[in-house]
């Protein structure tokens, strides 16, 4: 939406009307001053911004939702630095952050932030619509050659414990500086290799745990706790890894995806004992985990897996905010061709969008890598077998000291 | 300079598919200085008194003393006139027939005008319609006085033809600020409130000639206080929502609703005239489009404008919950003032229906007034009830109406109806 030398448009319904018009003819706002237009606006920061982030490991991957203009809530005759679009209408969001035209409130940056590392990998982080609070967290990486290398790490704080929010994107960063180098190639073998990513990736949940446990009060009641998802793709080899019931798919263009990880929750456990997924996934225990990251937590040791990805497509890192309403890798397929989006920052919004307009019960995030030529950096391996996603050993049952926890869709 | 805030007293919290939100928005103003002081103009004051026949020669002794004294509270400087009401209006201070219709208070101006006032003599009829045309006209002759002011005194009621009095109030509405007194009790409640209503200002009864001094000297001393010449206040709400009612509730009730001029497509002004060091409360009641579980959404921005500029902004929000703990508590202020409002309302339809002899509608309203006034706390209005009524069960309302009553005691509690209470917050 810019100003055209031939027109203007309407600050209230974003109408483009004649030069020289003086009242908007769609909406009848007078157009004397029309608001300057920022192409690159985003959501309104309002509370508890996010707390500062650390310098950025990856090329000059920095993710956009670092700085935002601050608007004092106070000052109702501040000029608007620009125009903040709402996301509900066409209007614009007010300094004192609700929209000027349909009254709803603009997110806060940590309600709603996005990020783009590099314009193959995105990322898009929603309160959703029943949740007070966003305490889900992402944070991503990415290579500026495409396909090179990226990071996609998303924790689901869980809203039974205190400070979830700041637990877990607390923890969601940590895990994902931890991740700044290659990962090791073992000694040549599959085997081996992914018996180093393992050890790799257990050294990765104890950093993530160990921000957890630091942004809870030592003498909090009810200490925060999260799940844990991580993807690693290193030319055309995604390495992942998860504790809890956030996920890592691989989604390619044509042919069936598959679900990467394995949920720690009662559904699975319902699901490995012969009950249909519709139907565990619907159960009341559905979304009980059996293992978080927190002071609490009994058991950290992750479940990981590597595949070798043959065609186009992509690969998604997400909360339940989103499987809730798609959990089939087809349907997910089918949403990514419904959306018709190309870019993964368009295509990670229109999901977000979709698992709204489902009903937003929980808290979403989804983060996405596109993956065009996964031989493109990788020109000694042309037929690439696809390879076991394999899982370290651990714990199949819960730890009888812990039941398992309620999650209450942090 | 003046300053203005505005705080929101609310309950937020709307259930599953609630769509009606009512707010208590307290508007303060600190530091308003003098009238004519804070260089946004000029201040005028028009004192009108009634000259006509009726006035007996006690009360227009004691109004000629109210008036002279009134003159003695504008400050220097300010622009003013002495208007003498019959079956016409006559400019008795400054005597001029063109240009400029009110003179500039010095020593010499106060004393010409005090040696006028002392010259009124009772005759003829009592045409307040013309009263306010000429106030109006003296108020538009000099156009430097942005702050305009009057207080009108009559003894008795209007005798113009049906509609007259109604279209010069309309003529006046927005020009100038109107408090208005009736002495005696031959004057009628429900004509003198309509133009005070009309014109911002206050009514009130003078039974006795020997308070109209110190009434008068009041009013012109509150009118002098008043630095900030003129603000609106502004109710932004969503678009597809409604402006159910805007009310002033403190320190009088005052529906504004019809008020509303367009300020833009989705926000309406309404005036409120000029402010002392003050606050009140104003009643905001929208209807917005119910939205999901969990979201918030604005219900209105209430604002304070001083010309263009929005010098004060409160926020009412709407969020909607399933917790019925949160959304069945009615905030304690929005409970007060919708009671105070209906007291108000049913001490004036109980006082008519009494006038029009229907004792039983009147026992009734009059009763609910009673148990209103005692869940609100509003000690003023009960004191003035009991004068009307005989109380036999505060709580239940349970009233007989007294067999004798003084017409300035049922005056007295119709024109202090509107006055409300506050309540902590």
């Amino acid at each position: 939406m810019t100003q055209t030398p031939a027109g203007q448009t309407c600050p209230a319904c974003a109408a483009v009307m004649p030069a020289g018009t003086l009242f908007c003819e769609d909406c009848g706002a007078s157009l004397g001053t029309p608001a300057p237009i920022d192409p690159g606006a985003r959501p309104v920061s309002l509370q508890g911004a996010l707390p500062a982030d650390g310098p950025n490991v990856i090329d000059e991957a920095a993710p956009i939702s670092a700085a935002t203009r601050p608007v004092p809530a106070a000052q109702a005759t501040a000029p608007v630095p620009g125009r903040i679009p709402c996301r509900s209408c066409d209007g614009s969001v007010g300094p004192d952050g609700y929209c000027e035209q349909c009254g709803t409130k603009a997110p806060s940056e940590r309600d709603h932030f996005r990020e783009a590392p590099a314009p193959w990998v995105a990322g898009v982080c929603d309160r959703g619509i029943r949740h007070t609070r966003n305490e889900d967290a992402m944070a991503l990486a990415a290579s500026a050659v495409a396909e090179e290398r990226a990071v996609l790490v998303v924790l689901d704080g869980v809203s039974s414990s205190l400070d979830s929010d700041v637990a877990s994107l607390a923890g969601a960063r940590a895990a994902r500086d931890h991740l700044r180098s290659p990962l090791p190639q073992g000694m040549g073998t599959p085997e081996s290799r992914l018996a180093a990513v393992t050890k790799v990736f257990a050294d990765t949940v104890a950093v993530t745990n160990a921000a957890v446990i630091a942004a809870t009060a030592p003498d909090s009641p009810n200490p925060a706790s999260a799940t844990f998802v991580v993807a690693v793709l290193e030319r055309g080899l995604v390495s992942y890894a998860n504790v809890g019931d956030s996920r890592a798919y691989w989604l390619p263009d044509t042919g069936p995806g598959r679900q990467l990880s394995e949920d720690d929750s009662v559904a699975q456990q319902m699901i490995a004992a012969g009950i249909s997924r519709q139907q565990a996934e619907t159960s009341p225990q559905a979304h009980a985990i059996t293992k978080w990251l927190g002071r609490d937590a009994r058991d950290l040791a992750p479940r990981v897996g590597q595949l070798e990805v043959a065609g186009p497509g992509w690969l998604m890192v997400c909360s339940d905010g989103l499987w809730n309403y798609a959990s089939e890798p087809e349907s997910l397929q089918e949403q990514i061709r419904v959306s018709g989006a190309t870019e993964p920052a368009a295509l990670a919004l229109a999901l977000t969008d979709f698992a709204n307009a489902q009903g937003g019960i929980d808290n979403i995030t989804v983060t996405l890598a596109r993956v065009s030529d996964p031989a493109g950096g990788h020109p000694d391996d042309t037929t690439a077998p696809a390879v076991v996603p394999q899982t370290v050993p651990f714990q199949a049952a819960p730890s009888q000291a812990a039941p398992p926890q309620e999650e209450t869709h942090g | 300079m003046a300053e203005f805030t505005a705080a929101v007293y609310q309950n937020e919290f709307l259930p599953d598919g609630g769509t009606d939100v009512n707010a208590i928005v307290t508007v303060t103003c600190a530091g308003a200085g003098t009238a004519g002081q804070s260089g946004g103009g000029a201040a005028g004051e028009i004192i009108i008194v009634d000259t006509s026949g009726s006035m007996g020669p006690q009360t227009m002794a004691a109004a000629k003393q109210a008036a002279q004294a009134a003159l003695a509270e504008i400050l220097d400087g300010t622009w003013f006139a002495v208007i003498a009401g019959s079956d016409r209006a006559m400019l008795a201070y400054p005597q001029v027939s063109s240009g400029p219709g009110l003179a500039q208070m010095d020593a010499r101006t106060r004393g010409e005008a005090h040696a006028a006032i002392g010259r009124f003599v009772g005759s003829g009829g009592t045409a307040i319609g013309t009263w306010l045309d000429l106030a109006g006209t003296l108020f538009a002759s000099v156009p430097q006085v942005t702050q305009k002011h009057a207080i009108l005194l009559t003894d008795g009621e209007n005798r113009e033809q049906p509609g007259a009095l109604d279209a010069a109030i309309l003529r006046a509405t927005g020009a100038f600020q109107c408090d208005c007194r009736g002495a005696g009790t031959d004057w009628k409640v429900e004509e003198v409130r309509r133009i005070s209503q009309a014109l911002l200002g206050t009514v009130d009864i003078i039974p006795e000639p020997a308070q109209m001094r110190a009434q008068f000297e009041e009013m012109m001393r509150s009118s002098m206080a008043r630095g900030v010449s003129d603000a609106q206040l502004r109710v932004w709400a969503p678009q597809g929502g409604q402006v159910l009612f805007v009310r002033q509730v403190s320190p009088t009730v005052e529906d504004l609703t019809d008020r509303r001029v367009v300020v833009n497509a989705l926000t309406g002004g309404y005036p409120t005239g000029a402010w002392a060091d003050e606050s009140r409360d104003y009643h905001v009641a929208i209807r917005v489009a119910a939205k999901a579980i969990g979201q918030e959404q604005l219900a209105a921005r209430v604002q304070v404008a001083l010309g263009e500029d929005v010098v004060a902004q409160a926020l009412v929000k709407a969020t909607w919950s399933s917790n019925s703990e949160l959304t069945a508590r009615i905030d304690q202020q929005v409970a007060h003032y919708t009671g105070q409002t209906e007291l108000a309302s049913m001490i004036q339809e109980g006082l008519a229906a009494k006038a029009a002899g229907d004792a039983a509608t009147a026992t009734t309203k009059l009763g609910r007034a009673v148990q209103l006034a005692a869940e609100t706390g509003n000690g003023e209005a009960t004191s003035k009830l009991r004068k009307v009524v005989d109380i036999d069960d505060e709580r239940e309302g349970t009233v007989r109406l007294k067999a004798a009553v003084q017409k300035a005691d049922e005056m007295a509690l119709d024109t202090a109806s509107t006055k409300t209470t506050r309540i902590k917050k």
